[in-house]
Order: C-alpha cells, then sequence, then structure tokens
C-alpha cells in the first residue's frame, strides 16, 4: 500500500508535467502569427543552404566513450544497497569486499587509459 | 467495510495532499523560473560593470514576464525536414525530471510533497530522461549542428553521471538512508561538507557538468554550434528547454543543499528560508562561474572526468568505507 501511494505521486507528477508542456506548446499555435515565405521552413545552417543530410557522422570516440560507461553505470548500481547495510555489521569483512570491488572498478579504468580510450588522434589533412 | 472506508479516506487524502504538492511545486518552478532568468541577466551585467535590465519595471523584475507574453506570442516554426514525433516529443520529456523531482525534495521538515523512502533514487532516475530527451531533440531537429550539440551532451552526460553518484554514495554510505529527510536528519549534529569535503567539491563540478552550464557548456557552444541541440525549437518549445534548464540548476543545488549542508536544519529562522538561503546561495556560485571560466576543449572535459574525478571519487569512497568501520 505504502509503495503503491508513493508510486502514484510519482505517476501524478509526470501525467501532469506532460498535460503542462503539452498545454504550453498549443498555446502559442493559438496566438502567434503565422508566415510562410519561401525559405521559412527550411533547416537552419547559418544562412547557407543546407547541404546532404543532417545525419553526419561523428567521432568513434564518444562511442567508447558511452562503452565504459554502461560498464561503470551498472556496476555502481551494486554500491547503493550495499550503502544502506554498511555499517549494520561490525566485522571489517565488508570493507574488504568493497575494497577489491573497487579495487577491480579501478582497474576498468587503468585498462582503458592504457588501450587509448583517452587520447583523441588528431586527424591528419 | 471498515477497511474499505480506511483505504478511501486514504486514497481521499493523499489526492488532497497530491494536488496541493503539485500547486506548490508549479509555483517554485514558475517563480525560480522568473527570479533565474532575471538574476542571470543582473548578475552578468554587473560582474561586467553594466547595469543589466532596467527598464522594465523596477530593477527590470518586470523582464522576465515581458519575455515569457513574448515568447508565448512568437510563432511555432517546424522545419520541413525535421522527424516529426521525436521532435515533438522531447520538449515534453524534458518537462518530466523537472516536476518529479520536487517530489521527495524537503523544503523544510514538514514541507515536502511526499518523503519516498528512496528518494534519491527517483531523482537519479528521472534525472536520466533529461539524456534522452537532449538525444532525441538534436536527432529529431535533421539540423547538424543540434546532433553535434546532443551527441556531445550525451558523452558529457555519461561521463559526469558517474562522479556524481560516487560523492552521493560517500554520504549515503554515512547515513544509510535514500530519504533525503533522513540525510538532513543525519546532519543536525555536524553538515556533512565538513566529513565529506572532497565528495561536495566533485558533486558540484559534476552538477554543473550535468546541467550543461559554462565552463561545460560544450553542447550549446554558441561560437561554433550556434544554440546546440535546441537550435531548431522556437517559441514555447524552446522555453520549455529553458524552463528545464533553469529548474535543473535550482534542483542540483537543492541536492547539494540536502545533502552536504544540512538542508533545511539552521538557527533562528524557520527552516525553509534556511533552505532557500543556501540553495540560492549556489545557484549564485553556478551563475558567477560562467562569469570566471572560460570553456574548456572537449576532450579535455570528458577526460578531466574518468581521468581526474572518477579515481578521486572512488578514493573518497574507499576513504569513508575504511573510517566507518574504524
Amino acid at each position: 500500500m505504502n509503495v503503491l501511494t508513493e508510486f502514484f505521486y510519482v505517476f501524478f507528477f509526470t501525467i501532469v508535467a506532460v498535460i503542462f508542456a503539452i498545454v504550453a506548446v498549443i498555446l502559442p499555435k493559438l496566438l502567434s502569427p503565422r508566415t510562410s515565405g519561401k525559405k521559412t521552413f527550411t533547416t537552419y545552417e547559418c544562412g547557407i543552404e543546407p547541404f546532404g543530410s543532417a545525419w553526419i557522422r561523428y567521432s568513434i570516440a564518444y562511442y567508447l566513450y558511452a562503452l565504459i560507461f554502461i560498464a561503470f553505470d551498472v556496476d555502481i548500481l551494486y554500491l547503493f544497497p550495499v550503502a544502506l547495510s554498511y555499517t549494520r555489521g561490525s566485522a571489517v569483512y565488508e570493507f574488504y569486499s568493497l575494497l577489491i570491488f573497487i579495487i577491480i572498478l579501478l582497474l576498468a579504468i587503468i585498462y582503458a587509459w592504457g588501450k587509448g580510450v583517452f587520447q583523441w588522434k588528431r586527424k591528419t589533412p | 467495510m471498515e477497511r474499505l472506508t480506511d483505504i478511501i479516506a486514504l486514497v481521499g487524502e493523499e489526492t488532497v495532499r497530491a494536488i496541493a504538492g503539485l500547486i506548490g511545486v508549479l509555483i517554485v518552478v514558475v517563480v525560480n523560473a522568473i527570479l533565474l532568468t532575471w538574476a542571470e541577466r543582473k548578475v552578468a551585467g554587473h560582474m561586467q560593470r553594466r547595469i543589466g535590465p532596467k527598464e522594465v519595471g523596477p530593477y527590470g523584475l518586470i523582464q522576465p514576464f515581458a519575455d515569457t507574453f513574448k515568447l508565448l506570442a512568437k510563432e511555432l516554426l517546424v522545419p520541413k525536414d525535421v522527424a516529426k514525433p521525436l521532435y515533438h516529443l522531447a520538449p515534453i520529456l524534458i518537462f518530466i525530471p523537472v516536476l518529479v523531482s520536487f517530489i521527495v525534495i524537503p523544503f523544510d521538515a514538514q514541507l515536502q510533497v511526499k518523503d519516498i523512502n528512496m528518494g534519491i533514487l527517483v531523482i537519479l532516475a528521472f534525472s536520466s530522461l533529461s539524456v534522452f530527451s537532449i538525444l532525441i531533440a538534436g536527432w529529431g531537429s535533421h539540423n547538424k549542428y543540434s546532433l553535434i550539440g546532443a551527441v556531445r551532451s550525451v558523452a558529457q552526460n555519461i561521463a559526469y553521471e558517474i562522479p556524481l553518484l560516487l560523492s552521493l554514495l560517500a554520504v549515503i554510505f554515512m547515513a544509510n538512508s535514500f530519504s533525503l529527510k533522513d540525510i538532513v536528519e543525519a546532519q543536525k549534529g555536524l553538515w556533512f561538507v565538513f566529513y565529506q569535503p572532497i565528495a561536495f567539491l566533485i558533486f558540484f563540478v559534476a552538477g554543473v557538468a550535468e546541467t550543461n552550464r559554462t565552463p561545460f557548456d560544450l553542447p550549446e557552444a554558441e561560437s561554433e554550434l550556434v544554440a546546440g541541440f535546441h537550435t531548431e525549437y522556437s517559441s514555447m518549445q524552446f522555453a520549455l528547454f529553458f524552463l528545464a534548464e533553469y529548474t535543473n540548476i535550482f534542483i542540483v543545488s537543492a541536492i547539494a543543499t540536502t545533502f552536504f549542508l544540512g538542508g533545511y536544519s539552521g538557527p533562528v529562522l524557520p527552516g525553509i528560508i534556511w533552505f532557500f538561503v543556501k540553495t540560492y546561495g549556489l545557484v549564485f556560485v553556478i551563475l558567477w562561474f560562467r562569469w570566471t571560466f572560460p570553456r574548456v576543449r572537449f576532450d579535455q572535459l570528458l577526460n578531466f572526468s574518468w581521468k581526474i574525478l572518477i579515481p578521486l571519487s572512488f578514493i573518497n569512497l574507499l576513504v569513508t568505507g575504511g573510517i566507518l568501520k574504524i
């Protein structure tokens, strides 16, 4: 029951946010003037005629960053439940578990670093 | 039968609370946006030895209203090449985390829409939605500047999300709770900023980066990308992106206040005043950043997070864990 009411709040606020945004977009449709020149609806490209598709290729570096992020983000999620119960037990057992877990995560960064993920190669002309 | 009436009474009570909370939150969102659009220009002006807006109303205070009406009366231009569903979805999607995050922020000991016991997870989960929104906006606009801006923004947001999570984790290790109210109550003795100065700095830097503010505003770097992912948006759709940006500044400052600066606790004055004083203090620092630091290069920006902030926050977390066990 308690969890349900909490979800109800989140759900309710989400719905209202969507309605608010839709109303905010409809309002200027009613109020604003309309123009239609020859070039009104062309894509903006600093004044020149847009050429080619806008969905261009971009650097592979972004993809590598995204890949290591996924590994990290999932692993860090495991630390959240640990944070809740960390001080409940009195043994040092938890500390060593945390130590091993974090060292393995740090090794991942060192590995990526060594592999040159963090180096952006200058394009040769 | 009695159980049923109980449930109905509870549902009624919760509905009233939700609606009252919603009205309060909407007021905070709108007033905050009005205040920040004004403060941004006023602070910018005074830092450059100008006066900033002064014509519309006393000290230019009516200026934000004038802007709102101007944006309302602007034509909603939809360029002809856009991917229509995605293009229209993005401004709606970016507004969801703005409202939902406010559910769990404690303005005062009693003044909180709902004390969800997974509070911080709600904020973190929903704030990830804004990354989607930016990517969808950039992709759907069918504009080169928008796409490059969106790709940069996503790379930056995911890079800085990890130090952000880790610095919050260090506090959660000490407070043993996800509920924001419990975390404030745990700081009755000494604020966490004194136990966790490094975590505070990391959180604040990562928070500024997450909101795409200068010096981390590469996604919308005016000098090279026009306006980044919202280049093709006009009128109220543009205003929604801006409303979200200004509210996100407030939310980041509010979380920093709650986690590190003792939230609503403080002597003499009522809690809500302390909360707003601390939060707007941090907001001012973020505005100040913009006129102090130049923009950094993009690979430096990403590598600063991966090479410095993340290892540092791991070490900080380990030290915290070690000290808690002594």
